[in-house]
């Protein structure tokens, strides 16, 4: 399956790309509950973000990491930081005060702590996104017993994707040549909207027959093992880990429950 | 019976390729609504059309799943939303059984039943992940209930549900417009709620 373009996927061949794909994910959901819940607190998400900082590093991802973090967190944090410096319900001390507008600290506080764990879970993801080819996620899937139509379910909307896109282009020439606005006003921009979405809709959704009946003729529902062309390589060793993982999570889990 | 044959017998061949069509379509729509700048996102349309064409399972699957791919492709901040994703599809799919979705005004309905779970689910994600600013237009609202002297939690509560309203009812009255516009040889293939009973 290629995937160029497409996904976020990003070729090479360090250390990080060849690790099992659901170490990954396993590791995604450390970060999440260690930022988030247990401990739970700004300096716990400093850390780990720095650690997936030295990660992509090693994985050779860094720049893209780096420019995708920015895109996605600034707009946040230029929402985040005004709103609850200024809004927050916490809000007590002042740290200054411009024309009658103060600018607290529990506010600020608060929002840097979210936007640090934000960034934590965030670097984590695309540590995972950014490493692991599609098929290859799909392929551990399936050799951990997950049914194949899991896999096709996963894999298919992403081959989908390119035709269907170009499809849109020529519904909304065709319907443009038929004199259909798409720019003006919300209302015009509003009314534009079912003679370019149900024609998409309704084609992609005609074809199911042709699809299916293809998959069955190919044996789509047939029982036995399949066998899949991508291998993930796999190892005691990175079994160990992931299990570690799992469970530090699940002790971090825990912890924070019962203490 | 294990969950893999459970599901085996529940799904059929045309159920998993309607879940992969709609994912597609979910990601296609989104992104062409998005480029024509309205203030919905129309991203769940294949999502609650499974759900009304093959139940609840299916539809819950098919968002839980269209938030997960488009983590891959776009941005994980997406695939923190997947839950949300998913409730739309079990209650798209709930409503349908239980008779809604066969008429205009019963579709206007479903959507509004949508948004209130939605609102369920996207608001303790919005609040304790986000700090309850996700960097949208959307923020707006909440900045202006906050400055009203609201606490985060109705802030938010208030921020979802008027962002939501609009988008899950448009979505939920062009679902049932579409799913009434396709062939008949494609909706009885399905064990789903038949919304066009007329």
């Amino acid at each position: 399956m290629s995937s160029h373009g497409t996904t976020l996927y990003i070729e090479g061949r360090s250390r990080l790309h060849g690790c099992h794909p659901f170490g990954k994910v396993f590791f995604i959901l450390l970060v999440g509950v260690a930022a988030y819940f247990e401990p739970g607190n700004a300096a716990t998400a400093a850390t780990l973000l720095g650690l997936n900082l030295v990660l992509a590093v090693t994985g050779g991802i860094f720049p893209a990491m780096w420019k995708f973090a920015w895109r996605t967190l600034l707009p946040l944090a230029l929402f985040m930081l005004p709103i609850h410096g200024f809004l927050y319900p916490g809000n007590h001390t002042g740290l200054l005060t411009w024309q009658g507008i103060t600018l607290y600290e529990e506010g600020l506080r608060f929002g840097g702590t979210i936007l640090l764990q934000l960034a934590a879970i965030l670097a984590a993801s695309l540590l995972f996104v950014f490493t692991t080819h599609p098929a290859d996620f799909i392929a551990a899937l399936n050799k951990a017993g997950w049914p194949p139509a899991m896999a096709y379910i996963v894999g298919s909307p992403l081959l989908m994707l390119p035709a269907m896109r170009a499809r849109t282009g020529v519904i909304k020439a065709a319907q443009q040549a038929r004199g259909l606005d798409s720019g003006g006003n919300l209302l015009g921009r509003m009314r534009a909207l079912p003679p370019l979405i149900a024609p998409l809709v309704l084609g992609a959704f005609t074809e199911i027959e042709e699809r299916a009946i293809a998959l069955e003729l190919r044996g789509f529902r047939s029982p036995g093992a399949k066998t899949s062309l991508r291998m993930v390589p796999d190892s005691t060793a990175q079994r160990v880990v992931r299990r570690a993982i799992l469970a530090a999570t699940g002790f971090l889990v825990l912890h924070g429950m019962v203490w | 019976m294990s969950i893999n044959e459970q599901i085996k017998k529940d799904f059929t061949t045309f159920t998993w390729v309607l879940i992969a069509v709609a994912i597609a379509v979910n990601i296609v729509v989104g992104q062409l609504v998005s480029l024509l700048k309205l203030p919905i996102f129309l991203d769940s349309i294949g999502t609650v059309m499974v759900g009304v064409l093959a139940g609840p399972w299916a539809g819950g699957l098919a968002g839980l799943l269209t938030n997960l791919i488009w983590g891959v492709i776009s941005s994980p901040v997406a695939a923190a939303f997947a839950p949300v994703a998913m409730v739309i599809g079990i209650v798209a799919g709930l409503c349908a059984r239980y008779g809604l979705f066969k008429t205009w005004w019963q579709a206007i309905i479903a959507g509004l039943i949508i948004t209130v779970f939605n609102a369920v689910v996207a608001v303790p994600i919005r609040l304790y992940m986000f700090g309850g600013i996700t960097g949208s237009g959307a923020d707006f609202v909440t900045a202006y209930m906050l400055a009203l002297g609201k606490d985060l939690f109705g802030s938010v509560v208030v921020t979802v549900f008027t962002s939501n309203v609009i988008d899950k009812v448009v979505t939920a009255v062009l679902a049932w417009g579409i799913i009434k516009a396709l062939p008949q040889r494609i909706t009885t293939r399905f064990s789903g709620s038949m919304p066009t009973a007329a």
